[in-house]
């Protein structure tokens, strides 16, 4: 009973920041002519992508995230800002320097071109990827981390898609006008 | 006390003047005169060794002392904040990964910890690609010019892969006079006539960045490549094989020209317009002409030798086959066999005596019965049986017979087919009967040589 009540005193209260409401987004996009997207993020997510060599075993489910933010109207910014910030977390997996290089390019790059002020509060717990999990034995830690690493790199490739697919988005909009 | 306080305050006041700031301005501002000498210019080189930049920098001064001095970079960098360069023979560089290529970032010359000038720079807007190289010239005889192809390591790189390319050419005896021609390809075609011949040239390129985004310096020029033009022929020389070429046609033209004139009339002409035959002259070969030595006449001198009778047709018949039937008596006999041996005369002539003489028939009588006429050749109230003779003659009289027929006067209407002829008819006639018999007869002749002739003609 000691161990429930532990459980639900650290671990609620992480859950409830990350689900509280963020203050109003006011980001000034820059780079809408596409110069920047297009010479040097687009090329960083295309790298990523041909290092994330997977496809079919990716989960029809889709994450929490992205029930929870799209890339709606008027969104666009709020949407590439959580994303990018979400970017950062996939850097603790190590895979490589050049990984973690081109990742940080993306979710740097983003942020800069986003251009958002101070004002902007994210309450993200960075442990958002994935939570802790009791202690068990190691084979099942072992095949447990797998999966959740072939889970997070799954979730980082469609990630990677709706930042491409809401800055199109953008960029055609200020086509547009 | 007091000119003690006065002169510590002259002195802190001159020191303050002295060891102030120095270059201090009458305005107010600050002008470090200094700071000036430390102006730098930077140059940056992306993916220069596989996935690292290159950052370079430089005082525009060459004369500048540098020594202790240090550069620093900080912002649009990736997982730091600042990045320090390091100097290598007067100029400082720096190698990494970590540059942002988006936004603005911070060079700053330092002093120990103390900036002694900044400046804003965005990495991306000061580029300079790499030089490049493996510059070819290679002469295409068909096309008559010079392909140009070089290299550039660009062409691998995932930033800066447009560029665009200056390509400069010179004659090699005039130093400065460079020709320029821009391209976005690493492909140039020269034309040979735009060089001139049997002259070495120098070509080299460089490259800028060509995007909207990529902006920066000219590349270092590439190696030089030397190459020497062909030597051309002049306006009036020629090819030698075309030459020969040139000579045997017109020769052979020439030729068949001359041959063409030559063989116009005899060849060439009744082929392209065959000529309609002329039916006067058609029929004038058809008649065979009288040979010259043909002595022919129809003057009655001719026939003095001949004994032309005019015979009663019925007696003459009648006394023919008794004539055959009765041995003859051996002179008439004899006389008659020479006559009939030696054949039939000329033309008929109405003849005074009974006889004809055997010496003037002798002496012609073979021309005379070559000339095929029936009744010369017989005695008068003699049967007449034709002779070898005449049967030759026969056979030839009929042409001749023709001939003399259709000789002079003659004219285009065709006799009409009579009776074939036949040798072996023949028969002698009174005068009258016998003209008018002739000239049936003839006229049978007449008409038999038209068929025979046509016939022979037809062979």
């Amino acid at each position: 009973m000691f161990h429930v009540s532990f459980r639900y005193i650290f671990g609620i209260p992480p859950l409830i920041l990350v689900l509280l409401p963020v203050a109003s987004f006011d980001c000034d996009i820059e780079g809408k002519d596409g110069g920047a997207y297009q010479n040097v993020l687009m090329v960083n997510i295309n790298d990523l992508d041909s290092m994330i060599d997977f496809d079919s075993n990716c989960l029809n489910n889709e994450p929490n995230f992205f029930k929870k933010h799209s890339c709606d109207d008027n969104k666009e910014a709020s949407f590439l800002y959580r994303a990018a910030r979400k970017l950062k977390q996939f850097l603790k997996m190590n895979i490589s320097d050049d990984f973690n290089l081109h990742l940080s390019t993306v979710s740097q790059g983003t942020l800069t071109l986003l251009n958002c002020t101070s004002k902007v509060r994210v309450k993200e717990k960075t442990t958002s990827l994935g939570e802790a999990q009791p202690t068990k034995n190691l084979e099942e830690n072992k095949s447990l981390k797998e999966q959740k690493k072939q889970n997070d790199l799954c979730f980082l490739k469609i990630l990677l898609q709706k930042i491409k697919t809401c800055w199109n988005k953008i960029l055609r909009g200020a086509k547009e006008h | 006390m007091a000119p003690l306080g006065i002169a510590l305050g002259m002195v802190f006041y001159l020191l303050q003047a002295v060891s102030g700031e120095s270059g201090y301005a009458e305005n107010g501002d600050f002008d470090d005169a200094e700071m000036d000498d430390y102006s730098f210019s930077c140059y940056s080189q992306l993916e220069v060794d596989g996935s690292q930049h290159l950052l370079t920098c430089a005082f525009d001064d060459p004369d500048v002392n540098s020594t202790n001095m240090e550069f620093e970079i900080c912002g649009a960098l990736l997982e730091v904040e600042c990045l320090s360069f390091n100097k290598l023979q007067g100029m400082y560089l720096i190698k990494t990964k970590k540059f942002l290529l988006i936004g603005d970032s911070k060079i700053c010359v330092k002093l120990g910890r103390k900036s002694v000038t900044c400046k804003k720079m965005n990495i991306v807007k000061i580029v300079k690609p790499e030089a490049p190289f493996d510059i070819r010239v290679v002469y295409r005889k068909g096309a008559n010019d010079f392909v140009v192809t070089f290299n550039t390591s660009h062409l691998q790189k995932k930033y800066v892969k447009e560029l665009m390319h200056e390509v400069a050419y010179r004659q090699e005896k005039n130093e400065n006079d460079w020709m320029h021609m821009n391209l976005s390809s690493t492909k140039l075609m020269l034309l040979q006539r735009k060089l001139q011949p049997n002259a070495m040239y120098e070509i080299k390129v460089r490259s800028i960045p060509n995007t909207n985004y990529f902006e920066g310096f000219w590349s270092e020029w590439s190696p030089s490549f030397h190459f020497r033009t062909p030597e051309t022929n002049g306006p009036g020389e020629m090819d030698p094989v075309l030459l020969i070429i040139s000579i045997l046609s017109f020769f052979s033209v020439a030729l068949m020209v001359v041959l063409a004139c030559v063989l116009w009339e005899k060849r060439i002409k009744p082929i392209i317009w065959p000529s309609i035959p002329d039916h006067k002259k058609t029929l004038e070969q058809l008649c065979k002409k009288p040979k010259k030595n043909l002595n022919v006449s129809f003057n009655p001198e001719s026939f003095l030798d001949c004994q032309i009778h005019n015979v009663d047709g019925i007696q003459a018949r009648d006394e023919a086959e008794g004539f055959l039937q009765d041995p003859l008596p051996p002179q008439l006999e004899e006389s008659e066999k020479q006559r009939l041996r030696e054949g039939m005369q000329g033309p008929n002539r109405p003849s005074e005596h009974a006889g004809i003489s055997p010496k003037t028939f002798r002496g012609e009588s073979s021309f005379r019965c070559l000339a095929g006429n029936i009744s010369v050749c017989d005695a008068p109230g003699l049967p007449f049986s034709r002779s070898p003779d005449c049967k030759e003659g026969g056979k030839n009289g009929p042409l001749l017979y023709q001939d003399l027929l259709l000789g002079p006067g003659t004219t285009n209407s065709t006799l009409p087919p009579l009776f074939p002829f036949q040798p072996g008819t023949l028969t002698l006639n009174p005068a009258a009967q016998g003209q008018s018999i002739l000239t049936s007869l003839g006229s049978s002749q007449e008409e038999a040589y038209v068929t025979m002739s046509s016939f022979y003609q037809n062979q």
